[in-house]
């Protein structure tokens, strides 16, 4: 059976379908949020929050609920808390992060190691299922990247602001506290919905790869944020295609992908950076 | 001589648990140009920024352009607009994607909900008029990130001067600025004071300039120690009180200032 046929077999496939329109929309939502979450020094914050997310999955195992709606509301939880105790501890938020991200990990593996009514292995919850990928969690995927458009692109001169620098914001009278926390969470939700095709140990390079690779190749704020969704969605797709060709796991194929992208920028940006005036 | 711009009773702001400004009040009358001077670590700009809410205070009472400052540093938006801020530098960390023109738009813009297909045929105008008026014009396409000490200031000021504004606070804005663009900056500030009636409190350690530019002088270490016209505030005497015995005041800019300008 030659690629193009076994493709064109492979997408008739509903889960397939429904794993690469999930793909296409979380890796605009993350090239989005990315966009902003990397020039304000989040990337190890949804790195973290990724790895933790591992505790709201067996925390909806041992309830017996669908783990979405557990990760949800424990994602936005593990942000608020971690933003309130950086903000009040003497710590870096760094090795704040770690402490917090590692012991959720440890007490999270001790768990559903056992767990024996848990079938699922956790190398799917590590490295992502996109046989997992429900018509629930599409909707809601889907609602979030209209949301976070809706929201970043009407507040757009305050969110550039207070991601340059936070006094010239607050002196121009943006409401940074509540910008600040509004968007944490809005990542955490994302980093939580889309955990289920990625996987909690590569879910932050959703956020992180396509953002950085645009970074290195813009100039301009909007094609900044533009490039860095089209960059995600792309790449996911991409990578979820391989992934169901040569039958890999789903993550790390769309983080390869998305490595080939950034080498890729990384060749451009000095040609782009020698075309400044 | 009519209500005051900045009125500041009894402000007391700490930062981190220690009290950097003590029991400070002064007003600024329309069209003056005054100076904040006094010692590193005296609160110059812990003082600047709670005038305009960036640092919370813990006691005392802010009126601006005749509007009380709340206390999380709420003010109208239309207040808002007619003052504008230069800080010492911006914390720029890495490439940004954001060009100088696109940065001194925001400056026009007010903050809150826009639509996004608003025209902005006025903000490019406003843009381009800011950044000539800055010695700027050539820097519209550079990135923000990619800019030398001087040359930011320089677009920092555009940011400023993009919108008409009543109320210019600047900190150490002459810092890293070459001699010739400093003198312009005078040139176009006096400008704006004169032509179009502005207001300007300054943080300076160039004490020279402050006796050739500025008609008030307030000297800061953690409370006020003197103010006045700059014969009185900037007299020998008086600068020791402030700085302590054996300072010199002249040549003291030339540590700090920056790497000129290209």
């Amino acid at each position: 059976m030659s690629a193009p046929v076994a493709l064109a077999e492979l997408l008739q496939l509903p889960f397939l379908q429904r794993a690469l329109l999930a793909g296409l929309l979380t890796g605009a939502l993350g090239g989005v949020l990315g966009s902003f979450a990397v020039l304000r020094q989040l990337s190890f914050f949804s790195d973290a929050l990724g790895h933790s997310a591992l505790l709201g999955i067996t925390a909806g195992i041992l309830l017996g609920l669908n783990p979405t709606f557990v990760l949800v509301p424990f994602a936005v939880l593990f942000a608020l808390g971690v933003d309130r105790l950086a903000s009040r501890s003497r710590l870096p938020a760094d090795a704040l992060l770690n402490i917090v991200y590692s012991s959720s990990l440890a007490l999270a593996v001790l768990v559903l190691s056992r767990v024996r009514s848990y079938r699922g292995g956790i190398e799917q919850l590590l490295f992502g299922d996109i046989l997992g990928v429900s018509w629930v969690d599409l909707s809601l995927i889907l609602l979030l990247l209209l949301g976070v458009c809706g929201y970043l692109l009407l507040t757009r001169h305050s969110q550039i602001l207070l991601t340059l620098d936070e006094p010239l914001a607050l002196s121009r009278g943006v409401a940074a506290g509540r910008h600040r926390l509004l968007f944490i969470v809005l990542l955490a939700v994302v980093v939580a919905i889309s955990i289920k095709a990625v996987g909690v140990l590569l879910i932050s390079a959703f956020v992180v790869i396509p953002a950085c690779a645009s970074r290195l190749v813009s100039r301009h704020f909007p094609h900044y944020v533009l490039l860095a969704a089209g960059l995600g969605a792309g790449c996911a797709v991409l990578g979820l295609l391989l992934s169901a060709l040569l039958d890999l796991p789903s993550g790390p194929a769309v983080v390869v992908v998305q490595l080939a992208g950034f080498l890729v920028a990384l060749a451009l940006a000095p040609r782009v950076q020698g075309l400044a005036p | 001589m009519g209500a005051p711009i900045l009125d500041v009773n009894h402000l007391t702001v700490c930062r981190d648990g220690t009290t950097v400004v003590e029991d400070v009040s002064f007003a600024l009358q329309a069209e003056s140009d005054t100076a904040l001077v006094g010692p590193n670590g005296a609160g110059k700009s812990s003082l600047v920024q709670a005038l305009l809410g960036i640092l919370p205070r813990r006691s005392g009472s802010i009126r601006l352009l005749g509007h009380p400052l709340g206390p999380r540093g709420q003010l109208p938006v239309a207040v808002r607009d007619r003052i504008a801020y230069l800080p010492q530098t911006l914390q720029l960390r890495g490439r940004i994607p954001l060009t100088v023109a696109e940065f001194v738009g925001l400056g026009f813009e007010r903050p809150g909900l826009s639509l996004p297909w608003r025209s902005c045929g006025d903000r490019t105008a406003a843009v381009r008029r800011a950044l000539g008026r800055t010695d700027a014009a050539d820097l519209a396409d550079r990135l923000i990130s990619e800019l030398s000490t001087g040359q930011l200031k320089r677009v920092l000021l555009a940011f400023c001067v993009v919108r008409p504004r009543s109320l210019l606070l600047l900190d150490e804005a002459q810092a890293g600025l070459d001699s010739q663009a400093t003198e312009h900056f005078h040139t176009l500030l006096y400008g704006l004071r004169r032509s179009e009636g502005w207001t300007i409190l300054q943080v300076s350690h160039d004490l020279e300039m402050v006796r050739r530019t500025c008609d008030t002088v307030l000297c800061l270490n953690r409370s006020l120690r003197c103010s006045g016209s700059p014969d009185h505030a900037l007299s020998p005497q008086q600068l020791e009180r402030l700085y302590g015995p054996g300072y010199v005041p002249y040549h003291h800019h030339h540590h700090s200032s920056g790497p000129p300008s290209p």
